[in-house]
């Protein structure tokens, strides 16, 4: 289980990017959290995958709430989130060959033994050949780049996805190709999904479950907020 | 629509197609290129000067011929002679080799104590971040060259005082824009996905933050080389540097001040002209070097 | 319509980049198509398939290291052989107006909109004058329906909407017949997206004249603006198709573009197998082959666009929408 209670979190206290949101995700469930870009739904996924220290509110995981955030958190809990993000380009280390992208949490977590067989099923899984493995990431396209991204997210098995705006840059093509990819891997394992965007259509499509940014957050954002449009953060 | 117009212009046109190819915007390249190769070619002959012609030329630079003091530029003496008739040519190379070694050596030690700073401040952030970065500023906020001096001081006159001196004064730019760099990586999504990875700290740190900056960190160490040339000139015309008999690039135009005055300019002329022609390709090549490593560049060959 | 010359003819246009190691990629190869007054092409395809090329190709915006190739022709000046100082002077803002791909980046971050719109209509329009100046600026902005109270803000107070209309009105100012926008809806929200390619085509529509060029991967947003899609795959035109036709019943007779539609989460949400080729090495005969369920012998040689489809087995015309298109 997977629960963010009166969530208040943001870049700068005086004008918090996410006031007092409230969602659950059940284990096996997929929810799609559905807001108007720049509404602070990126912030809340960050802090949902313990990337992002909350000002104010809970995290509850399995009942447990969370405590510590990004390096401090004990890393099987960071681990059991794999986290997808909208700019494939922003989110992979640019001198990194895309099989050591995928392999780094492998490395990082001290089981490099595993990465030639790992690596290799999730190319197979998410459509990248061979030769694509060998280049970095200014050599191959958007669409290729993220699927190497979805990849390093499920290669350490875990039991949460975190989906920002995963396809928002993507073709029809390569999003339910992506798309597929989540929904195979969520039904092999029951692993729960949180998948952010602002495609009604595609989330209605993809989850279980849709919520409308204006009911997860109790302040009515818009109004909250001097500035309409945060420029610093995708 | 218009597709008729289309089906109409196509069958014929694939067979000729690819034939006349035009390139674009070759003009720009090319004074790129040769900015490239003057600065090259000129760090190359200094290096070269400097590491061959003390042991291969086996003249004495400290040889006092006082029958042919200040001697003007000639044959024997291209650069001319000084006011106790040392070879003006030999002792700028000598001098250069002291001011180079000085200068690499200094700017090295200034941008690993610098990027190390900065990269720690950075990469701890919060309340370390700001002590490190005050300290910094405290530090900046004194003249470098009265630091220097201080420092300097504290030791007898030879060349790893000036190193010492050198070094300890000039980190403070590296560690600024290191920790910049890796203030403006760390909020990047590519890191998110480290620490999600599991990945500790120290992983982030060195594996993902450091190769990031160090681009910038070389650039800024080439960089550092003129400037920590030109510190060890001032030091040494200063009489603070290194002692007035060992030829060092500073010490050669303070010693001809005096003759300056009585119209024999070669003196003062050459060292100057030394210390200048290795800045400027020095500047050349980290400019080029830096137009390699902006974004830009590398969108350029990107679809 | 068919007796007005097109705005912009464009014919075997082809583009290579020459990498290090003498290394060709094929960006863009033997592009043909017309754009017409009063029309809106839009040009699909998935990312890296080379349309955002053929739009840099258009504008001379193109690095050192590509060649072209064929004739992109905006009334009678080829864009492809013009020099710089004429793209500059008489062509970008002029004759060919941009609409970016995100206008945040696109507007100067320390100006007013205001100020930014001045200083356009002073460069391509020779308005001189503080007061005809800022009367003309009100005009402009009024023309992109950028509301006037909002002139004197940064672009950073603007909201994603906004920022899009104050871009739109800065590409409409120099009254170009060419509207180009390169992906002008990434990442906006549906509703944004439908405000935004509404104004297009607005404007398109406003006078009879103008043409619009829209280039993205946004299915959805093409079907809503476009009078004909053009289909890219691997940096050639593979469909060229009405858009009532390709988006309605009959659907799009190229194997891939009925791949890209089916890819639709309103529609079967199934994606088109395999990765499409490199453009550095693209095989001899179909590109889109190895992906097809429809090949044969015949597709290891390569398709000529005959009609409005690329393909040896395209999925069959109905008859009476056929010769509409």
């Amino acid at each position: 289980m997977l629960e963010l209670r009166a969530i208040t979190a943001g870049y700068d206290r005086r004008a918090p990017a996410v006031r007092d949101a409230s969602l659950t995700v059940a284990p096996g469930e997929a929810v799609g959290l559905l807001g108007p870009s720049g509404c602070g739904k990126s912030t809340l996924a960050r802090v949902a995958a313990l990337l992002h220290r909350p000002d104010a509110g809970t995290l509850l995981l399995d009942g447990t709430p969370v405590r510590r955030w990004r390096h401090r958190a004990p890393r099987e809990k960071r681990t059991a989130f794999g986290v997808v993000f909208q700019q494939p380009r922003l989110s992979a280390d640019p001198r990194l060959r895309l099989t050591d992208l995928i392999a780094e949490p492998l490395r990082a977590t001290g089981r490099r033994e595993a990465v030639p067989e790992r690596v290799a099923e999730l190319a197979g899984t998410v459509g990248l050949t061979p030769d694509l493995l060998t280049r970095r990431p200014h050599e191959v396209s958007d669409g290729q780049l993220q699927r190497a991204c979805l990849a390093r997210a499920l290669v350490l098995r875990p039991r949460w996805l975190i989906c920002d705006e995963m396809t928002a840059m993507l073709d029809a093509s390569t999003t339910a190709a992506l798309v597929a990819v989540v929904e195979d891997y969520r039904a092999s394992t029951g692993a729960g999904l949180l998948a952010v965007g602002h495609d009604q259509t595609l989330l209605h499509r993809w989850c279980d479950r849709t919520v409308h940014w204006d009911t997860v957050t109790s302040a009515p954002t818009g109004a909250a907020r001097p500035q309409p449009k945060r420029m610093s953060r995708p | 629509m218009a597709d008729g117009t289309v089906e109409k212009a196509n069958p014929a046109e694939p067979a000729a197609a690819p034939t006349a190819w035009r390139s674009h915007g070759t003009a720009r390249r090319s004074t790129h290129t040769l900015r490239l190769r003057v600065s090259a070619a000129l760090v190359a002959v200094t290096v070269l000067a400097v590491l061959l012609v003390p042991p291969l030329v086996q003249l004495d630079q400290q040889a006092v011929d006082l029958a042919a003091k200040l001697e003007p530029p000639g044959w024997a003496h291209p650069f001319g002679t000084d006011d106790v008739g040392r070879d003006l040519l030999l002792r700028c190379v000598y001098g250069l080799r002291v001011s180079l070694l000085v200068g690499v050596v200094a700017a090295l030690t200034a941008t690993v104590i610098g990027t190390a700073v900065g990269a720690t401040a950075g990469a701890l952030g919060g309340w370390a971040d700001r002590a490190v970065m005050r300290l910094v500023d405290t530090l900046a906020s004194v003249p470098h060259l009265l630091l220097g001096v201080f420092i300097v001081a504290m030791f007898r006159p030879g060349v790893w005082p000036v190193v010492v001196s050198v070094g300890l004064t000039h980190w403070l730019s590296t560690a600024r824009i290191v920790r910049a760099e890796v203030l403006s990586l760390r909020s990047r999504p590519h890191i998110d996905a480290a620490v999600s990875g599991g990945a500790s700290r120290w992983r982030v740190t060195v594996r993902h933050l450091l190769p990031g900056v160090l681009p910038q960190a070389g650039l800024a160490a080439v960089l550092m080389v003129p400037h920590a040339m030109w510190h060890e000139s001032a030091l040494s015309f200063l009489g603070l540097g290194l002692p007035a008999h060992t030829a060092s690039l500073g010490t050669l135009i303070q010693s001809a001040r005096g003759s300056l005055l009585a119209g024999q300019w070669w003196p003062t002329l050459f060292p100057g002209l030394f210390l200048i022609i290795p800045t400027l390709a020095l500047a050349g090549l980290a400019g080029v070097w830096r137009e390699r490593i902006s974004p830009r560049r590398r969108s350029e060959l990107m679809l | 319509m068919t007796e007005r010359p097109p705005v912009l003819s464009v014919r075997g246009l082809s583009v290579r980049f020459l990498l290090p190691g003498g290394r060709r990629i094929a960006a863009v190869t033997d592009a043909h198509f017309d754009v017409a007054p009063g029309e809106c092409l839009a040009l699909i395809g998935e990312s890296g398939c080379g349309k955002s090329v053929l739009a840099s190709a258009l504008l001379g915006l193109l690095p050192a290291n590509a060649q072209t190739a064929g004739r992109a022709l905006l009334g009678d000046l080829d864009l492809l052989t013009a020099d710089e100082r004429t793209l500059a002077r008489t062509v970008r803002g002029r004759r060919i107006g941009l609409v970016p791909q995100s206008p945040a980046a696109h507007l100067t971050p320390v100006r007013t909109i205001r100020s930014q719109l001045e200083e356009t209509v002073a460069e391509l329009r020779g308005v001189r004058g503080r007061a005809a100046l800022r009367e003309a600026a009100e005009q402009a902005a009024e023309r992109a329906a950028f509301p006037p109270d909002h002139l004197d803000r940064h672009p950073h107070e603007l909201s994603g909407g906004l920022a899009q209309r104050a871009a739109t009105a800065l590409a409409l100012v120099g009254g170009a017949p060419l509207l180009l926008a390169d992906e002008p809806t990434t990442g906006l929200d549906r509703d944004l997206v439908d405000r935004t390619v509404d104004e297009l085509r607005r404007h398109v529509d406003a006078d009879g004249d103008r043409a619009l060029l829209m280039i993205t991967h946004d299915l959805a947003a093409a079907e809503r603006v476009a009078d004909r899609v053009a289909v890219m795959y691997a940096g050639r035109i593979v469909e060229l198709a009405d858009a009532q036709a390709f988006f309605g019943a009959q659907g799009p007779r190229h194997p891939y573009s009925r791949g890209l539609l089916e890819a639709l989460p309103d529609r079967a949400f199934t994606p088109i197998p395999g990765l499409p080729p490199e453009l550095g090495d693209l095989p001899d005969g179909c590109a889109f082959a190895p992906r097809c369920e429809r090949t044969t012998g015949a597709c290891t040689t390569l398709p000529l666009l005959t009609g409005s489809v690329a393909c040896h087995h395209p999925v069959p015309a109905v008859t009476s929408e056929d010769i509409r298109a």
